[in-house]
């Protein structure tokens, strides 16, 4: 799990382009949008893209993926349950 | 100041029509154009529908004379649009008068693009198609197509409102005397790249699309090309022109909010209404109907509708969204909606907003379900894009 948990830490950095950030300053339970790391809506549509394409999950509803991206525990959860 | 630019010329092809008179056609009986999309392969074809364009290309360019695989479709249903209008503006010489081409376009020549860019490294087969890659290119070819002599050539690209910011810019050179006649409008065919991208936005619907209802999905994407013919009044008196219509107000103004998303109170849509209105010189109330950009994603419906409502108050008019019929055309969106409009004038009708059965629960907004005639003096038409870019014209029977 906590592979996982350091995994998706360096995909959200690379895949979002935050140059500015190491893999230490994302707590695992921080909130990954609005506060803690301020992600937005747009970069939430590039995370479900990733969670396609690297882990098989395929969310069909906008407002699924909000719960499930909340921080990188929350992922990391759904990942372990769901992925393939 | 608030004098309106005559409408001489109308021209579209979508969906649910080749021309003017069919799309009408198609308005008053409830004919939609959406379904599975069929002329391109495409991994989500199951999950979702479209308002194509029935024509092949094969077909288009056996219409227009070109060879095989010469333009993309783009500047092809582009042509088409535009020799109707120039043909119902009663022009013989497009070149009598200072005349230009203002044309809006997202896909550009990306349907060709997308097919051929691996290929560019092989072989120059299809090198034809490189500078399909500016979306400047499409309007330079129907320029050149219609013979239209160096004047005032260019290519506008907002998005969803593109061809709306075509037909202000239009009116605003008439109305300075920079130009005496001016085409405007946009063209949009389908493409993979456009598919694909609003999938990853998760914005589309896998059945038809209900605009302003409750229970909304998203929209269908289509493909058009829309344009009017503006000329100066100059022109009018010397070729004792029919006006079908003015161009009696536009706004255009910012949402600053969000990429792809509007506000939730619809402040850009707002602000361009506004705008609009103060160039017309007209109250609200004088508003006898709103073609609304209605595109049936939850967000804009919400969005346009709080903005109808702080605009017009408790006397919000007749409104219909015709996405319902045609999908998304994009660019030009605002260009077919504007045909629409000038229709509207025309015949005294309303069109319909299809598919509608709940209301939204947010606020009391029942858009027209059937064609209703009613006495038509000024339509207001919005159409909002990407980027927050909001846009309102306003049309009038009345200079």
């Amino acid at each position: 799990m906590s592979e996982l948990k350091l995994e998706l830490k360096e995909k959200i950095i690379e895949q979002l382009n935050l140059e500015d950030l190491s893999v230490e300053e994302i707590s695992d339970s921080e909130p990954l949008f609005g506060e803690g790391l301020g992600l937005d809506s747009i970069d939430a549509l590039e995370l479900i893209v990733m969670l396609d394409k690297d882990y098989g999950i395929k969310l069909a509803d906008p407002k699924e993926g909000r719960k499930i991206l909340e921080s990188i525990d929350t992922m990391a959860a759904y990942i372990s349950a769901n992925g393939s | 100041m608030s004098r309106g630019v005559a409408i001489t010329g109308i021209g579209v092809i979508s969906a649910i029509g080749n021309n003017a008179k069919e799309n009408h056609a198609s308005l008053i009986s409830g004919k939609i154009g959406i379904s599975k999309i069929s002329q391109i392969e495409t991994i989500h074809k199951d999950e979702i529908m479209v308002g194509e364009i029935p024509t092949l290309n094969h077909e288009l360019e056996k219409q227009l004379g070109l060879s095989e695989d010469e333009y993309s479709r783009t500047p092809m249903i582009g042509i088409v649009a535009v020799q109707e209008a120039i043909s119902s503006a009663g022009i013989t010489d497009i070149n009598d008068c200072k005349c230009g081409l203002i044309s809006g376009t997202t896909v550009g020549g990306m349907d060709k693009s997308e097919q051929y860019f691996y290929d560019y490294f092989q072989n120059e087969e299809h090198w034809n198609h490189i500078t399909g890659l500016n979306a400047g290119d499409s309007t330079n070819k129907i320029a050149a197509y219609i013979g239209l002599e160096e004047s005032f050539v260019t290519t506008i690209s907002t998005a969803c409102s593109s061809a709306a910011n075509a037909i202000m810019l239009g009116a605003r050179m008439i109305k300075s005397g920079q130009l005496d006649r001016v085409i405007v409008g946009g063209t949009d065919c389908m493409s993979k790249f456009t598919l694909n991208g609003f999938k990853t936005l998760m914005i589309q619907s896998d059945t038809y699309n209900t605009p302003f209802d409750e229970n909304r999905k998203g929209l269908n994407l289509g493909e058009a090309a829309a344009y009017l013919v503006l000329e100066s009044d100059k022109i009018v008196s010397r070729d004792n022109k029919e006006v079908l219509a003015y161009v009696k107000g536009y706004g255009n103004a910012n949402d600053a909010y969000h990429q792809t998303a509007s506000s939730e109170h619809g402040d850009g849509a707002v602000l361009a209404m506004e705008k609009a209105l103060k160039v017309a010189a007209l109250p609200s109330e004088a508003i006898d109907y709103v073609n609304a950009h209605g595109t049936a994603t939850p967000n804009n419906d919400l969005s346009e509708g709080r903005a109808l409502l702080r605009i017009f108050g408790d006397k919000v008019p007749e409104f219909s969204s015709t996405k319902a019929y045609t999908g998304h055309t994009l660019a030009a969106a605002g260009g077919v909606e504007a045909v629409y409009s000038v229709m509207a004038l025309q015949n005294n009708i309303i069109y319909p907003n299809l598919n509608f059965k709940t209301p939204m629960k947010e606020f009391d907004l029942l858009p027209e379900t059937e064609v209703k005639e009613k006495e038509l003096k000024t339509v207001l038409s919005n159409s909002f894009g990407f980027g927050g870019n909001c846009s309102t014209l306003i049309f009038s029977k009345e200079a």
